[in-house]
């Protein structure tokens, strides 16, 4: 009678405290999110929950990596099992009479072994296999975590193998080995062989050791997961449920209060999913794994910026003076290094959202006037100007002058298609020939469209990832005097940059016209009858440029037309949504290269070069053809790969001549 | 130590000159203006100076209609206090008048050092420091690239021909030309500078026209384009075999 | 009407260049409108240099300090000097210390500044002043005032008068305040070449857009066997030592070929490199000042011409 009684004190008094500890270390976490700014991520909850489901039971973004998918699904279905566990054994603690039925028992067993063999492939990945992605993470932690897994499970085989025995002594109850409980039942049976089984002191021990390694280290870990990564288990699942939905790729939600800056100088400044997303981490480091900055050498990885901001904020909670996140606990190097491609909150199995945390403190470094002198060209070019080549705003329709049939003012009559032509496609010289390519084919399936000439301005999607919101705002509002002035029933653009502006940001000011990336409209001709491609007959590789793909999932459309063109596509390793920046997003276009081993565009272009017998290079943005042609030239294989535009390609499958100096035809 | 920036705006170099061929007149009301560069340069060397040594630094400006941008930005960039004299002044506004506003201002104020670009595009006579300086009898330096505040007076570095520099010393009060700051001006976040417009004030000081001695321009008109070269057209390809075609016949190759 | 006035500055050996070139214009000037020409010299060995200048009358302010140009001092002598001889023009190169004396001395004696002069001509009654403005985009034509102004005269508007005269000097010193004092005076890093030697340059400007870009440059530069320069903004931006620099604060060159990519061709920058012999300009703007100066131009993107030239050059 007193074992059992001592058992259920020690039962209670670990779980009051170890409880107490828990709630004592989280709260402070919770009272800064009450603080920091609102947004709302609990619309539409069907179809978040729906999400979540798929995401936490399909393992969906876990399982892109085979071998650490399957382990962590092995250890995260042991979690939920080990609910079973934990609900029986301390059960049973109060209540000797309750005993796990056949099928459960089997589970628990089952499960408790591929938790083993899970920790067993875990500890391989770390210690052979050794990921990149781990660089930077705390792998004490890792192990320490493994190592506290490993010995619930092997409690958890302990008190049930040694129960039957201890029972009649501990609960004066009789109970016999479960034969369902497979691995408890083996283990009954060689304890019975070593003469263990009948010595009452061996058997309570054995199941009090058994219970408090598993019960007692349940409560442990609880206690010890406010400091450490695998905080994650309760809130990775929250954070998926609270997932961004509002239009992907919009960087800024509206301004609730006037005065409202973009720039994150407290945790004040962020909101509270982005607090909870510091404590959600895992460090796994996917994020990192496909950052075209850290590939490149630079000094960011996605990871490291929500780890500093983390260690920054238990710094701060745990009552250390406030150190600057811009610039003090995240450097300005790793934040001007980020392309805003999005590959890390594509790849985050818990969703976190880097780019806006990394484009919140650009802001801040911004208001102190800390900016690549190169880009601080660029934004007061877009200020004065409109536009990123400091040109003149008269200049921007110079590239339609010597078209044979001009191109109607959409500021002065009404179209059908109004065409937002962008900054690179209006000044750059090497793609004002491609612009030209793109009238033409408009023209030839009878499209009545027009531009704003003078009128456009840069869309401002550069310039409010480079944090300058107000710039942004400046432009837009430029651009929407004439885009809700003129009358026309969609817009079309060449530009992924403008095209997402204009669908995502533009929102906040009230503006929702349609819109269409040429390859959708493209296609769109091409099923209408209106163009009537001949095959190409080429095989070809194809980029999915970030603001198309993965920030407005346009995926299919660019592969459905180059299919519609007679062209085989050869897809490179990462594509679609997995697809690798060119480097020029988010304003790295403009800035100096300092620290790069490896140009991101040079790493693609090798990429596609390891793909068998293809030729042409796909591209769908004019920075993208910028970047690339610079690629194929600086890795030397002008000989091996062309770089085209989709719109070179169909302007050829129509039968349009296109020019000697278009790009492709260098 | 008290700085005065003198700071003004000027035509949009990208843009084209307004000029009316016929009567030979600049039309200014017709031009866009962005803030003069080398006035920027002095400002940044003012907030250097104040960041290193201390100082209280005033941006001041004559109203020709486009000061405020100006001063709200050299506030976000960490001016003290932004100073607009104001009467019935245009963009036409000739520097010689400008700086005699300036000077009649600046004598009655008690500051150390007045700061200003060395010159500006838009004048026949765009050396506005030179001439606030002499119309108030101060001493002065131009073509300045450093200025370190040092015990009662300044440390400056004066830049000659072939790159030459001369390290001078000199005492306050004293107007400097300044043609280039140790640093690239900083940048002015469009949110900080509405910020500031709302929340800091524009001083308005009334200044009086003065009379100062004019010219009379007869008239402007672009370069005759009698050495304008000659043109090669065509592609790079094309453009660089021409090229490489004239280097041969002037013997300019190695081989 | 006063004489003609002409501030000499002092060089390594002598005069520059810069203020010889004042001569024969003021000489001519003095001839016609029927005065005289005056030059005016600073520190102990002016009175020797103004003996040999054929001008009428030299004044020579001989204090040993004034060797070396002082901007206090030298604007308080010259104002002195333009009170006791009410000159009708006063003549200063547009150089650091012309724009220091230019502006000083015009407000101080009340007379309107021309800067920038590149001509001045003799209408009939008027006298008229050409100056370049707005970054040379344009030309002022300003027909003087009788009672006179202070001119700054643009390097290189004028040639050199070769002659020789025998002036009168008069020898005066002025009493130097203390208020500015030159510490020391530091010549520029020579650098790893001197482009003042070089035959070719391939010069770059604003054009260049990043440093990234500068290999570019040094690789054609390689091909063709010569040195990289650049203007004023390249320095600016840390991305080229000073050293390199073309131009008023700069170095000035004649080499026998100038090659400027994605220069404009400001008035400062043309100072010091109008002399070359054959100027290749690679500029959009087919307006750009540099196209004036220049012998052939381009407006093709500089970013490509620069590796297709390095290409054919290598190839030959």
């Amino acid at each position: 009678m007193i074992g059992q009684d001592i058992l259920m004190v020690l039962t209670i008094l670990m779980f009051l405290s170890a409880t107490g500890y828990f709630v004592y270390r989280m709260l402070p976490i919770f009272r800064v999110m009450q603080q920091a700014r609102s947004t709302n991520r609990l619309d539409n909850w069907p179809k978040r929950l729906s999400f979540m489901l798929g995401q936490v039971f399909g393992h969906r973004r876990l399982l892109r990596i085979r071998l650490s998918g399957i382990l962590h699904f092995f250890i995260f279905s042991g979690f939920v099992i080990l609910l079973i566990d934990i609900v029986s054994a301390i059960g049973q603690v109060f209540d000797p009479h309750l005993v796990l039925d056949a099928p459960l028992a089997f589970v628990v067993d089952l499960w408790a072994l591929l938790v083993l063999v899970g920790i067993a492939l875990a500890v391989y990945q770390r210690a052979v296999l050794k990921p990149e992605r781990y660089h930077g993470s705390d792998e004490r932690d890792g192990y320490i975590i493994l190592a506290m897994i490993a010995v619930i499970m092997i409690g958890i085989y302990l008190h049930e193998s040694f129960y039957p025995f201890a029972a009649p002594y501990l609960f004066h109850v009789h109970a016999a080995l479960n034969p369902w409980g497979f691995v408890s039942y083996a283990m009954g049976h060689l304890w019975i062989q070593m003469g263990l089984a009948h010595n009452a002191a061996v058997a309570e021990t054995g199941y009090i050791l058994g219970y408090l390694l598993d019960i007692g280290m349940v409560f442990a870990f609880m206690a010890y997961l406010p400091t450490s990564k695998h905080l994650h288990i309760f809130l990775a699942v929250p954070s998926i449920f609270l997932h961004k939905t509002r239009p992907y790729g919009e960087l800024v939600p509206p301004m609730q209060k006037e005065d409202e800056s973009m720039a994150i100088r407290t945790f004040r400044d962020m909101n509270w999913k982005d607090i909870l997303d510091l404590f959600t981490c895992t460090e796994c480091g996917r994020c990192q794994a496909v950052c075209p900055a850290h590939a490149a050498g630079q000094p960011l990885s996605p990871k490291m910026v929500i780890l500093e901001l983390r260690d920054a904020l238990r710094k701060e909670l745990g009552g250390g003076e406030p150190v600057p996140l811009a610039g003090g606990a995240v450097s300005a190097e790793e934040l001007w290094s980020c392309t805003t491609c999005g590959a890390c909150q594509e790849a985050c199995p818990v969703f976190i959202e880097h780019v806006p945390k990394i484009a919140g403190l650009r802001a801040a470094l911004l208001e102190d006037g800390e900016v690549d002198k190169n880009s601080q060209k660029v934004l007061v070019g877009w200020d004065r100007q409109g536009n990123s080549f400091g040109q003149p705003q008269r200049k921007r329709p110079a590239w339609t002058k010597v078209l044979d049939v001009p191109i109607k003012d959409a500021r002065k009559e009404p179209v059908d298609w109004l065409w937002f032509v962008g900054d690179f496609a209006s000044y750059d010289p090497r793609l004002q020939e491609l612009s030209r390519l793109v009238a033409q084919i408009l023209e030839r399936a009878g499209i009545d469209f027009g531009i704003l000439y003078e009128g456009e301005s840069n869309a401002g999607n550069e310039a409010l990832r480079m944090g300058e919101f107000g710039l942004f705002e400046t432009l837009a509002q430029k651009n929407l005097k004439w885009l809700e002035k003129a009358e026309y029933n969609q817009i079309f653009t060449t530009d992924p940059h403008s095209f997402n502006a204009l669908r995502n940001e533009y929102r906040k000011f009230g503006f929702e016209k349609p819109i269409r990336h040429y390859t959708q409209a493209f296609l769109d001709l091409i099923e209408q009858g209106r163009l009537s491609p001949s095959p190409l007959g080429i095989r070809v590789t194809y980029h999915d440029p970030c603001y198309l793909g993965r920030w407005n999932r346009v995926f299919d459309a660019p592969r459905q037309l180059l299919e519609k063109m007679g062209v085989e596509l050869v897809e490179m390793p990462r594509h679609g949504a997995n697809s690798f920046c060119c480097g020029a997003g988010g304003g790295r276009i403009w800035m100096e290269e300092v620290g790069i081993k490896e140009r991101p565009a040079d790493n693609r272009i090798r990429e596609a070069l390891t793909l068998d017998a293809v030729n042409y290079f796909v591209v769908a943005c004019p920075k993208d053809m910028s970047m690339f042609s610079a690629a194929v030239q600086s890795t030397g294989s002008e000989d091996r790969i062309k770089v085209v535009d989709v719109a070179e390609l169909l302007a050829q499958a129509v039968g349009l001549s296109v020019p000697e100096s278009a790009v492709a035809m260098k | 130590m008290r700085i005065a920036v003198l700071m003004k705006s000027v035509p949009d170099l990208v843009e084209d000159i307004a000029l009316d061929e016929d009567s030979g007149q600049v039309l200014f009301d017709e031009m866009t203006y962005v803030p003069s560069e080398w006035d920027d340069q002095a400002l940044e060397e003012a907030l250097l100076i104040k960041e290193e040594s201390g100082a209280e630094v005033t941006a001041v400006t004559v109203d020709t209609g486009d000061s405020d941008n100006i001063l709200f930005t050299a506030l976000a960039k960490g001016a003290d206090h932004a100073v607009k004299l104001v009467g019935d002044y245009d963009p036409s506004l000739t520097n010689r008048r400008r700086a005699q506003i300036f000077a009649d201002y600046l004598r009655d104020q008690a500051f150390d050092l007045v700061l200003s670009g060395v010159q500006a595009i838009d004048d026949i006579d765009g050396q506005v420091p030179g001439l606030v300086a002499g119309i108030m009898g101060w001493p002065h330096a131009s073509v300045v690239t450093e200025v370190h505040s040092k015990d009662k007076g300044v440390v400056l570095r004066q830049e000659y021909a072939g790159g030459l520099v001369a390290e001078i010393e000199a005492s306050t009060p004293l107007v400097i030309g300044i043609q280039a700051a140790r640093k690239p001006p900083r940048y002015a976040s469009i949110a900080k500078v509405r910020q500031v417009a709302k929340t800091q004030q524009i001083e308005e000081v009334e200044a009086e026209s003065p009379d100062v001695p004019t010219l009379a321009v007869r008239r402007f008109y672009k370069p005759v384009a009698s050495g304008h070269a000659e043109m090669i057209d065509g592609d790079v390809e094309e453009v660089a075999s021409r090229i490489i075609e004239i280097l041969q016949e002037r013997n300019l190759l190695r081989r | 009407m006063g004489p003609i006035l002409m501030v000499m500055e002092n060089g390594e050996a002598g005069f520059t260049d810069s203020s010889k070139e004042l001569v024969a214009k003021a000489r001519e000037l003095a001839d016609t409108l029927g005065t005289s020409s005056v030059a005016v010299g600073f520190g102990p060995d002016a009175e020797s240099h103004l003996r040999h200048l054929p001008v009428d009358r030299g004044i020579a302010v001989s204090n040993p300090e004034l060797s070396q140009y002082n901007p206090l001092a030298y604007e308080k002598a010259l104002s002195k000097i333009l009170e006791d001889n009410q000159p009708f023009l006063t003549l200063i190169p547009n150089t650091t210390m012309g724009m220091d004396l230019g502006a000083g001395v015009a407000a101080r004696r009340s007379l309107p500044l021309v800067a920038y002069c590149s001509e001045l001509t003799v209408e009939g009654r008027d006298v008229v002043a050409t100056s370049q403005v707005f970054a040379g985009k344009l030309m002022a034509e300003i027909a003087l005032p009788e009672s006179g102004a202070v001119i700054t005269v643009v390097p290189g508007a004028w040639s050199i008068d070769t002659g020789s005269g025998d002036p009168e000097v008069s020898v005066t010193s002025v009493e130097i305040s203390q208020a500015m004092n030159i510490l020391q005076t530091i010549e520029p890093e020579k650098g790893d070449v001197d482009i003042t030697k070089a035959d070719i340059l391939i010069s770059v400007g604003r054009g260049i857009e990043s440093p990234d870009n500068l290999p570019m440059a040094e690789e054609l530069a390689e091909a063709i066997g010569g040195v990289v320069s650049c203007s004023r903004p390249v320095v600016d931006a840390g991305w080229l030592p000073k050293a390199r620099q073309v131009g008023k604060s700069g170095q000035t060159v004649k080499p026998k070929l100038y090659m400027a990519f994605g220069i404009s061709g400001a008035p400062e920058h043309q100072q010091g490199m109008r002399d070359a012999d054959l100027i290749i300009a690679v500029n959009t703007d087919e307006n750009a000042s540099i196209m004036d100066i220049a012998h052939y131009g381009t407006t093709v993107d500089m970013l490509e011409l620069m590796p297709a030239l390095t290409e054919r050059l290598r190839g030959e």
